[in-house]
This record gives structure tokens, C-alpha cells and sequence, in this order.
């Protein structure tokens, strides 16, 4: 294995996923670099919360394959994926809401069995979330939508990965919010070395962060680069970043047509 | 159920459908004797709407009164700046109506060749197709001295926008039924006003190289021609009709919407240009008239769609497309098809034809009509065995559409027909160029007498700049653009278009373009059929992620390679491309790479990807 593919700690190849007849994934082939954020942008219904959950084995796509640090793992048993250090902060976070923020972070080192490890990284995670330490013993369904986002991200830490992926963390939250958690993803990234792969509606918030960006409409990828590249495609302007020329009558109503180049 | 050996329906017939030796008149004429049949239908929110004869005569009218009152002079220019809607047909005619000379710009046209085409034509009333349209005419107005008005089809984000010289359609229409209130009489005077040597339209010929030309269509040639086409392609009132390519170009203009008036053929717009494929099944034409691109669609759509089929649907349909390519060559060879072979034939219309005819669309058609580009003979022999006539034609925006046409009961597949009736045909003994003289020959280019004396001569015959050849029944074949004539480095001759079009019988190729002049051989550009290719990859485990990435992957060039090695196998050895680039962008209507009809400009492509054909012949 050469050096660049030892590199790419997530491989999918023409993965194709389908909710019975509906087709929501049409073929798509992307790489992660070990230690880099990568984010994949799309609008609603692109495709993109189905890639997360073909990749973590929530689903089995009808095609292609899914291979994490060199290994094999389309189609795999979930927990076995979160053991090799693979795992999925959901959208709309899943806390388990009668659970205390502590069973809930504990949930998360299901698959792990080093209790001094899962408390090292407990403590870890409080430093990145202190108010999580403070509502320890609260029920997670009583947190705020910003709390039980962190819960999430919390509780993927204690599970020890190596890749995160992270399903629009910024749901439902305030700009303030997501700014804030955006910054603490960073941070674990910068800091643990954790590889992050995040999906996001909000595009500018995730080229902002994100070394390497996928654009992703109907199923397919139609454009990839750096994102420091991307924030400057005029297609990747109107359609995400919600910059447009006003035209000559300083308002437009009409939309160009997409080119992806 | 009849087959290709009766073609009894497609019989030509002569006599006069709808007198008038002008534009207005056919109009008035055809409205006076159709009333309250459908003309028109169009799609509006997932419902058709039709448009009776009468009420589509009091739009126009509204519309040229409209114009009148704007000051609109006979013999002034008008301008339609849209896609193929009703609105366009409307405005055409409301124009041509008040008197005037209506010329067409492509919507997909920038703002700058917005500019030129208003300025070289003199432009007076713009009409536009909405605010996207719109834009591209205030970015350049104040450059534009002699345009007074612009109309605006559908108002949609303009209901902030204020300049008195832009109004909307329905408001020139409101203005016009004042206007002919207060004016009885006006609009039949303007009606009369045209004689069949006035000037009607104005095509701009798409323009491979340098500025396009304004091609000037007469009254009288038109309606010429409209007698002819309704001598060779017959349509009756009643026919439907699809209207979908761009109204800009001759083709739809003439064969389609006049046509259509002189007939009384229904027009039925398509949505929008991507929809053609699911509009074509819902109307279902029973005369259709479309380019060799919109063919290889069909084609290739049922080419991967068998291929996705079961192993008993691949067999049946294997079989009967055997038996109607028997047919179809029985038929071409004019013997007459043996009796068994006809209920063989009824047999495989039932087990697979009908329905792949279905699913194109086309098991209406008495017809199918291709022109406006070459086509692959296999393309046409298997329209032919599906058991629907295609008849291949030629012409040019100078010929006012066709020019020759293949008749049914003589159809030769790889020739163009002889003339039409009325038309003479020569092949020139020095250049072998084909020229042309009729009624249908147009009255030169507008603003460039130069130009126009190099293309008609004192003769009067049309340098049409196709190379071809005669045989003995006096049916044409074009061998080649003359200036696309490619002269090796070794000194042969070599014709690109031919192999270009048998490449582009692939599924997976949509055009090429073959490069060879002054070198050792040849090469082509290749733009593949995004569609098929992707569908390709996906089957083949073939990774890619955006277009480039398929442009580049190993097993999609192997997969050319085996495309452009079978056409090559057709091919002398000199005549065959030795290798090709794969074009890395995806290219739309609005590149300048592709004309408006969507084909690759060879020139522009040459010189735009310079460096990639040297590296083709470093390599």
C-alpha cells in the first residue's frame, strides 16, 4: 500500500444505497484523509444523512464498497464497525432522553472494555462540554438543543474513534450555538487527531471548518476540491453560499443554471 | 395493421391546403376556415390547455395592433428573445401581421450576441421571454440606440420593476384592442401591406466562424415552400405535431409553426428542453420531425434498456428486430415483402416492437422526419425496422428548410432524396459542391452583400458548400462540408463527417469531431454521453466522483477505445483515428463549444483545445 492510499482512512467506491425503490444514493466514490475534516454539502434529500448511515452499517447499500483504514466493512455489523474506531453522531442527536447525561456518555463506550480508558476520555470530553459535567446526573431529555448536541458529540468521544461522522451538527440550533460547537469539533480534530467526516445544510459554517468538501445533488458528487477552492466557484456561491450578482435591476429572481465547474 | 410495405398514408399529394401568397394571409385564411379546431396546446401546471384558431387569431391581432400602436412601421424590425412557447408563435405572427419582420434570438444567446443580433438586424421591439431574458437586454440597451420597446411574456419577479419601455404582453395586448377600437380597418391594411417579394423573416445562421449572417426569408418563398412540404411530407388538420426545437432555427420555424398554419396540423410545446422524452410518449405524434440527436436519444434509450432486460425480453426482441430489418430491407430494396414474412412481421409488432415504439413514443407516427444534421444510416435502417418510415431530408437556413427529401415510396437510406418539386439540383464538376436553384433560395444575407454574392450566383444558383454526389435515379448524398475537408500530411482526402456519424451511433458518444488537417493522421474529440457512461461506470464498479473524474477513468477510455476500434473497422486505413482526447467538461447549450442545436463547432473546438490534440500527436 503506497503511501497517499495508507493515507485515506475512509474509502467508498460507486456506493449505491436505496430505500426500496427510491434510489437515494446513485454511485457515490469519495476518500478521506486520516486527520482532516471532511465535509460533504448538499440540499435536502441529496443524499447525504444516506451516505453517513451506509458508511456506519445502519444501512446496507445495493452496491460498491465501504473501506475504513484498508479494511472491508460494507455491509457490516454497526457495533463492530464502532469497535474498529468508526463512529456516527446522528442527525437530530438521539440522545436516550430518560437516561442521565452519564449513562448516556457510558452508552457510548458500549463496545469499549478499558474502564480506566473510558474515563480518561469521559474526563476529556467534559473538558470540551463543561456543562455536561455540571448536568451529570440530569436526564438527557431535559438538556437544551445545544446540550443534547454536545451529549452527542460527547458521546461519540468516549467510544475512542479514530473518524466521527458528524450529521449536521447544526440543526436546530442558534448561529451562536453552532458557531460554538463548530469551534469544538475543530478543537477535537486539531487535538485528539480525530478525522471528522460532517455533513451540513449550513455550507458556509462547514467550508469554513472543513479541509476537503464534496458537493453532493441527487445522489451524485458533482464536484469535489478544497475548500478553500470551492468557496470560490460561482456555482458553489449561488447555490450554498446564497451569494448572487443582483443583475442589472439590483434584484434577480431567475437562477442560472448549474455547470459544476 | 399495416407495415413498411404499404405506405399508402405517407402518399404524396399535390393541391393547395390553405391559399395565401403571404404570411398574414395563410393566417387569416387558415383561421376562416378552421374557427374553433385546436391549433396549439401547451403544458400549464401538469395540464394541457389548447389554443382554438380563433382564439389564437385574436391574440395575434391584439398583438400586431398592439405593435401598431407602438409604432411599429411595415417593413420594421421585431425581435423574439425566448424559448419555443406559444407566446413565440404568437408574437411571430402578430408581427409579421402589423406588417413587420420577425427575427429570432436563442434564448440561450449572452447579452452581448444579444446586442450584435439587435444592432445588425435593427431591432425596433424586443420581445422577451421573462426576467432572465430580460436582463440580458438592460445590460446592453443603452448601447442599442434604435430599440424603442420590449415586451415581456411572463411578468414573473418584474411586479417591482418599473421602465416605461418595457410592458407585458397581456399590456400590449390590452393596448392593441384599444387601438383597433379606435382604428377600424387598420389591421386588415396592415395585413395587406406585405407582397410575397417583401421581406418576412430574418434567420441567423448559426456561424461556425466570424459573426453569424441574417439570412432574409421572403413572403413568397416561404409560402412556396409550405406548398412543397405539403406536397412531400402531407399533413393533414388534425395531425399532432410536436414543437420543441428551438424556433429561432428555420427548421421549426417552417416545417413546424408555418407548416402547422398551412396545414392545420395541432402544435403541442414540450414543458421545457428536458422533457422531450416524456412529452414525446404523452402526445404521441403521428408526424414527427426531429434532429439525428434527438434520434440517437430514442436509440439509445432502448439500446441500454434491453440490455437491463430480463434474458426472454432480450431474445424477443432480438428476433423481431431481425424480422423488421428483413422487412425494412425488402422494402428499401423495393421487392415486395413475401407473405410469410409479413405475419412474421405482425407477430414480432406484437411480442416487442409496439412496445419499444411505445416507449419512444412513436406508435402514432405514419412518419418520422430527420434532417438538419447527418445521421447514421444504421440509425435510420433501424427506425425503418421498428416499422415506421424515416425520411431523411436536407436543407438549410439559404433553402428555406428542405431543400431535398427521400420520398417514401423511394426511400435510400444514406442519401438525401432528390429535390423537391420545383427545385433543381447540380453537382458542381470542379468542387463537387451541390448548388441549388428554386423559389425557396433565399434573398441573401442581410447587411453583408459580399457575402451573399459568394453564396448565390449570377445564375442564380446556391453555393450550398456540401460536397456530394448523384446516382442515376437522381438522389443525393453528402459526402462533407466542404470546408471540413480534411488533407493529410500524406495527402488523401479524407471526409470526417461519415465516421464521425457512425461514432455517434455509439450509446455512449454524443458528438466527435475529427482532426487531421495537415498532419500525419487523424484524431478526434470525443463528448461522451453522460447519461449511458455514468450508467456504465456504475455497472462496471467504475469509481468516479464528477464528470472529469469519468472523462479520465481507465475503463471509460477502454470503453471508447472499443467504440472507436468498431467504427474504425468500417474504414480504410487513412480514414481511421488513431486516438482521441475525451472532452473534460460538461457542456451546455450556453457554451460556446456547442451550437444552438447542440453540436460541436469544429473550428471553435480545434483551436480551444489546441493543446490537447498536440499532445494527441506528441504522444
Amino acid at each position: 500500500m503506497n503511501s497517499a492510499a495508507a493515507d485515506e482512512i475512509l474509502v467508498l467506491t460507486n456506493v449505491e444505497s436505496a430505500y426500496g425503490p427510491i434510489r437515494a444514493i446513485r454511485g457515490v466514490s469519495l476518500k478521506v484523509r486520516r486527520g482532516e475534516i471532511a465535509t460533504v454539502l448538499g440540499s435536502n434529500g441529496a443524499g447525504k444523512t444516506t451516505i453517513l448511515k451506509t458508511i456506519s452499517g445502519i444501512l446496507d447499500p445495493t452496491r460498491g464498497s465501504v473501506h475504513f483504514k484498508g479494511a472491508d466493512i460494507t455491509a457490516g455489523d454497526p457495533a463492530a464497525i464502532v469497535r474498529r474506531g468508526l463512529v456516527h453522531v446522528p442527525e437530530g442527536r438521539e440522545v436516550f432522553p430518560l437516561l442521565s447525561v452519564r449513562e448516556n456518555l457510558l452508552m457510548g463506550a458500549y463496545t469499549r472494555r478499558d474502564r480506566d480508558g473510558v474515563a480518561r476520555d469521559m474526563e476529556q470530553a467534559f473538558a470540551y462540554f463543561p456543562i455536561l459535567k455540571e448536568r451529570l446526573h440530569q436526564e438527557a431529555g431535559l438538556l437544551s438543543g445545544g446540550q443534547q448536541q454536545m451529549l452527542a458529540i460527547a458521546r461519540a468521544l468516549v467510544a475512542a474513534p479514530e473518524l466521527i461522522l458528524l450529521d449536521e451538527p447544526s440543526l436546530g440550533l442558534s448561529p451562536r450555538l453552532t458557531y460554538e460547537i463548530f469551534e469544538i469539533v475543530v478543537r477535537i480534530n486539531r487535538e485528539r487527531g480525530t478525522t471528522v467526516l460532517l455533513v451540513e445544510q449550513n455550507a458556509s459554517m462547514a467550508l469554513n471548518v472543513a479541509d476537503y468538501g464534496y458537493v453532493l445533488e441527487n445522489g451524485r458528487i458533482v464536484m469535489e476540491d478544497r475548500c478553500a477552492v470551492l468557496r470560490e466557484k460561482e456555482d458553489v456561491k449561488e447555490f450554498y453560499l446564497g451569494m448572487k450578482a443582483g443583475g442589472v435591476r439590483g434584484e434577480r429572481r431567475w437562477k442560472k443554471r448549474k455547470t459544476w465547474r | 395493421m399495416s407495415g413498411l410495405w404499404n405506405l399508402a398514408t405517407v402518399e404524396r399529394r399535390s393541391g393547395v391546403l390553405t391559399p395565401g401568397d403571404t404570411l398574414p394571409q395563410l393566417f387569416l385564411n387558415a383561421v376562416a376556415a378552421r374557427g374553433d379546431a385546436v391549433w396549439m396546446r401547451e403544458k400549464k401546471l401538469g395540464l394541457w390547455r389548447a389554443w382554438s384558431w380563433r382564439e389564437a387569431a385574436v391574440a395575434v391581432r391584439e398583438i400586431a395592433m398592439g405593435l401598431a400602436a407602438l409604432g411599429l412601421q411595415p417593413g420594421a424590425m421585431a425581435s423574439i428573445l425566448a424559448n419555443t412557447v406559444v407566446d413565440w408563435v404568437l408574437a411571430d405572427v402578430g408581427i409579421l401581421c402589423a406588417g413587420g419582420v420577425t427575427n429570432g434570438i436563442y434564448p440561450t444567446d449572452s447579452a452581448s450576441q444579444v446586442e450584435y443580433l439587435c444592432a445588425d438586424s435593427g431591432t425596433c421591439i424586443l420581445f422577451v421571454e421573462d426576467e432572465e431574458q430580460l436582463d440580458k437586454l438592460l445590460a446592453v440597451w443603452p448601447r442599442l440606440p434604435l430599440l424603442q420597446h420590449a415586451i415581456v411574456f411572463d411578468m414573473k419577479g418584474l411586479g417591482e420593476f418599473d421602465d416605461a419601455r418595457v410592458m407585458s404582453l397581456a399590456a400590449l395586448r390590452e393596448l392593441g384592442r384599444a387601438f383597433d377600437a379606435a382604428n377600424p380597418g387598420e389591421y386588415e391594411r396592415r395585413c395587406a401591406s406585405r407582397g410575397p417579394d417583401d421581406l418576412a423573416i430574418l434567420v441567423y445562421t448559426s456561424g461556425t466562424t466570424g459573426r453569424p449572417k441574417g439570412a432574409m426569408q421572403l413572403h413568397g418563398a416561404i409560402t412556396w415552400t409550405l406548398r412543397q412540404i405539403g406536397v412531400h411530407l402531407p399533413q393533414v388538420q388534425g395531425d399532432e405535431r410536436m414543437c420543441f426545437l428551438p424556433l429561432c432555427h428555420i427548421a421549426e420555424r417552417v416545417l413546424g409553426a408555418y407548416s402547422s398554419i398551412y396545414s392545420g396540423a395541432i402544435l403541442n410545446f414540450v414543458e421545457n428542453p428536458d422533457t422531450v422524452a416524456e412529452n414525446v410518449r404523452e402526445i404521441s405524434p403521428t408526424v414527427f420531425f426531429a434532429v439525428p440527436r434527438v434520434w440517437e436519444k430514442f436509440y439509445s434509450g432502448v439500446v441500454i434498456a434491453v440490455k437491463e432486460a430480463g434474458r426472454v425480453q432480450q431474445l424477443a426482441y432480438r428476433w423481431a428486430i431481425g424480422v423488421g430489418e428483413r422487412v425494412a430491407d425488402c422494402v428499401l430494396a423495393r421487392r415486395p415483402v413475401p407473405q410469410s414474412l409479413r405475419w412474421q412481421f405482425r407477430l414480432a409488432r406484437f411480442v416487442a416492437l409496439d412496445n419499444v415504439r411505445k416507449s419512444v413514443g412513436i406508435h402514432r407516427a405514419r412518419y418520422l422526419l430527420t434532417g438538419a444534421a447527418p445521421i447514421s444510416p444504421d440509425l435510420v435502417r433501424w427506425f425503418m425496422a421498428l416499422g415506421v418510415p424515416m425520411l431523411e431530408g436536407w436543407g438549410m437556413t439559404e433553402t428555406c428548410t428542405v431543400g431535398m427529401i427521400n420520398r417514401a415510396d423511394a426511400i435510400k437510406v444514406g442519401t438525401i432524396g432528390p429535390p423537391i418539386e420545383g427545385v433543381q439540383a447540380r453537382i458542381d464538376a470542379a468542387t463537387g459542391e451541390i448548388q441549388l436553384r428554386g423559389r425557396n433560395v433565399f434573398a441573401g444575407y442581410l447587411n453583408q452583400p459580399e457575402k451573399t454574392a459568394e453564396a448565390i450566383d449570377a445564375d442564380g444558383w446556391l453555393h450550398t458548400g456540401d460536397v456530394g454526389e448523384v446516382d442515376a435515379e437522381g438522389h443525393f448524398r453528402i459526402t462533407d462540408r466542404m470546408k471540413d475537408i480534411i488533407i493529410t500530411a500524406g495527402g488523401k482526402n479524407v471526409t470526417p463527417s461519415e465516421w464521425e456519424n457512425e461514432l455517434k451511433f455509439s450509446p455512449y458518444i454524443t458528438d466527435a469531431v475529427v482532426i487531421g488537417d495537415k498532419r500525419p493522421y487523424l484524431v478526434c474529440i470525443v463528448m461522451i454521453d453522460q447519461e449511458n457512461v455514468e450508467r456504465f461506470a456504475q455497472d462496471h464498479d467504475v469509481p468516479f466522483s464528477n464528470y472529469a473524474s469519468l472523462t479520465r477513468a481507465p475503463e471509460v477510455l477502454a470503453l471508447i477505445q472499443r467504440e472507436v476500434d468498431k467504427v474504425n473497422a468500417k474504414f480504410a486505413r487513412v480514414e481511421q483515428v488513431k486516438r482521441f482526447w475525451l472532452l473534460d467538461t460538461q457542456l451546455g447549450a450556453e457554451d460556446e463549444e456547442l451550437t444552438p442545436t447542440m453540436k460541436l463547432k469544429r473550428k471553435l473546438v480545434e483551436n480551444k483545445y489546441a493543446s490537447q490534440i498536440e499532445a494527441m500527436y506528441r504522444a
